[in-house]
């Protein structure tokens, strides 16, 4: 069995045992809504894990702690926008391009300045979730139309149109880059060896660097979604976002050192997540169980690789 | 840049003479100092006043404490996310013993035990399931903040008895007895670093983890000392908190990991590891401090806190790197 087929199926055991522990202990948790309802939440950390899970893979200690931040500046930029009266496709361009003009930040801090991931973007992070407050105070700007609420809100059957229309296609695109298409040997190169992926011609830089800014573009995007369907941007609706999308990269099975791994199973481990989170909520716990719980998924997927097992050793 | 492991080796262990010389980093961070002072103290008749210079002081206090453990950590090459809220779990235990009529000393002491089992849990997880530091940390400061809020349980600690007053408030010659304290720990680590095979030890591995397990260096138990000497900071800083505002609540400590590490990066500690200065440290959190202070004082709100200590990590770390890839461009 290949080593995705493994990560899915595990992911699919702990997904039953939530299902059964949610049988038993929430008689809310089985209905048609709660479908729509985790498929609503995944979208936002589906595309942020897609950015996470690039960068990851391609090595060199990448990891993207900033995402929370873009997510919220996006948001906020994009309702301002709005509210001053731009047209739709402006505002929407405005978000997808200022999380990637951000996330190409971050790739220069690494890539020119080689300033190590974990503290470019943890620094970066922090100024962009700083900013997000400081320059609103707080507080969250409202007023967006109906035709945005309509994309945030709107359903298919019990799919949300977001998750059929964004989320898939752009795993799809994603998985498909990385079979068929340069990007793929590049990036795996790259994370296993990145000394060697320069001898052989690979521009290393180059890559990482749009990484980052692929990982800002779907942050944009998720900013938009978060938007679109609470009708205004939060200044903080960005928080835990890294915790979350490295979690659901890393038990998706990418590799912390790069060079192994798919985005395919990430997807599933955001849903995992989300219904995880959903039950939290449900049990009508402090949201701080969701971060308690997931920080220790986090740790506890790592510590699995090294000791069960079959699992990777390095 | 290729030379053999021993000659890597030997190029960190010169970091840690470089511990003892002293740089220029110490000295531009004194002037930075300076020159901030008198900026502020022209810009505002409040800066340069006793009330205000003590605000700054008492600021830096558990702070300091805090980044000491930082500035090991870093040493090593690794990072620590959970300072934070390990300070305020341990400030939670000491808080709770003080309302229900525990000896003040023995309360305190609470402090650094409890900072010594968190740093425990990360060591273990770092060391013994070679988690990476950052995704380790990260996880665990989710599941702290969780403990930190099963322990509240939704309330916080306010008022408590103000039992803590002899061990920091008298003064020695005008002098707080908590600045001797602190330098009494300043100083504990600079020899540590200074005059010990550990602090040997932790700059070695942080300049390069293979090259010193081949030379012998008990890579596993010194980076297991550095994450438990982080979290036992971390829990003495919980002690001195809780000594100085009396409360404990679920925002205690939120800030201070960031803080930390931009306080140890101004003192001149590399984030890769392997080179720190434990005055520089020192210098830097109280340069982090003035800088804080003063732009309230000219009319920055404190919503900029954060922006403004991330814009400095980022540039001190962006010039410092383009010095060095200017020098090795020149050295080619």
């Amino acid at each position: 069995m290949s080593a995705p087929t493994t990560r899915l199926l595990g992911l699919l055991a702990l997904w039953l045992i939530l299902l059964v522990v949610a049988a038993i202990a929430l008689p809310d948790f089985f209905r048609a809504s709660t479908v729509t309802s985790v498929l609503q939440f995944s979208t936002i950390l589906a595309l942020v894990t897609l950015g996470q899970s690039l960068v990851v893979l391609s090595g060199g200690g990448g990891i993207d702690l900033s995402v929370g931040g873009v997510v919220s500046i996006c948001g906020l930029a994009m309702a301002a926008a709005l509210q001053t009266g731009w047209g739709a496709a402006a505002g929407l361009a405005i978000a997808i391009l200022l999380g990637a003009a951000l996330g190409l930040v971050n790739g220069v801090l690494v890539t020119r300045l080689r300033i190590v991931p974990l503290i470019a973007t943890l620094g970066s992070g922090y100024v962009y979730a700083g900013l997000a407050i400081a320059l609103t105070g707080g507080a969250p700007i409202g007023g967006v139309g109906s035709w945005l609420t309509g994309l945030g809100r709107g359903l298919i059957g019990l799919v949300p149109v977001h998750f059929a229309f964004l989320v898939l296609p752009a795993y799809a695109l994603a998985v498909a880059a990385l079979r068929f298409t340069p990007a793929g040997p590049w990036i795996y190169a790259l994370g296993g060896n990145e000394t060697a992926a320069r001898l052989t011609g690979i521009p290393t830089g180059r890559v990482r660097t749009l990484l980052y800014g692929a990982s800002g573009l779907f942050a944009g995007m998720a900013a938009i979604v978060a938007t679109a369907w609470f009708g205004s941007a939060r200044p903080n609706i960005g928080q835990n976002l890294e915790l979350e999308s490295l979690t659901a990269a890393l038990l998706g099975g990418v590799a912390i050192t790069g060079g192994s791994g798919g985005v395919a199973p990430p997807l599933a481990a955001v849903l995992f997540l989300i219904s995880l989170k959903t039950g939290i909520q449900l049990a009508n716990l402090n949201t701080i169980w969701q971060v308690g719980t997931i920080g220790l998924l986090l740790v506890v997927s790592v510590l699995a690789d090294r000791f069960i097992p079959g699992g990777r050793r390095r | 840049m290729k030379d053999g492991a021993f000659g890597r080796l030997r190029a960190s262990l010169s970091g840690a003479a470089s511990i003892a010389s002293g740089s220029s980093r110490e000295a531009s961070l004194v002037v930075a100092c300076l020159v901030a002072t008198t900026v502020f103290t022209l810009a505002s008749p409040w800066f340069l006043t006793i009330e205000n210079l003590a605000t700054v002081a008492q600021a830096s206090v558990d702070l300091l404490i805090v980044s000491l453990g930082m500035t090991i950590v870093l040493a090593v090459g690794g990072i620590d996310l959970t300072v934070g809220v390990t300070m305020a779990i341990a400030s939670f235990f000491v808080g709770k013993a003080l309302m229900i009529a525990v000896p003040a000393p023995l309360a305190a002491f609470l402090g650094p035990l409890v900072g010594l089992f968190l740093g425990a849990v990360t060591a273990l997880t770092i060391v013994v399931g070679s988690v990476p530091p950052i995704v380790a940390t990260l996880g665990l400061y989710g599941v702290f903040r969780a403990t930190m809020y099963a322990l509240l349980g939704g309330e916080w600690l306010s008022g408590l008895p103000n039992v803590f007053a002899p061990l920091v408030r008298p003064t020695v010659l005008g002098i707080p007895v908590v600045a001797f304290e602190l330098a009494g720990l300043y100083a504990l680590a600079w020899g540590v670093f200074r005059w010990t095979p550990l602090g040997v030890w932790w700059l070695a591995i942080g300049g390069n983890d293979e090259a010193s397990q081949l030379a012998g260096v008990p890579v596993r138990r010194a980076k297991a000392i550095a994450y438990l000497a982080s979290g036992l900071l971390a829990g003495i800083s919980g002690a001195f908190y809780v000594a100085q505002y009396r409360n404990v609540e679920m925002t205690t400590g939120s800030t201070i990991a960031l803080d930390a590490i931009v306080a140890a990066v101004l003192g001149g500690a590399s984030v890769t590891g392997g080179r720190v200065s434990v005055l520089g440290t020192a210098l830097g959190v109280i340069l982090f401090r003035i800088l804080q202070n003063g732009f309230v004082l000219i009319g920055v709100p404190s919503l900029w806190e954060q922006v403004v200590a991330g814009m400095l990590l980022l540039g001190v770390l962006a010039m410092e790197n383009a010095a060095r890839l200017r020098a090795l461009a020149i050295g080619r």
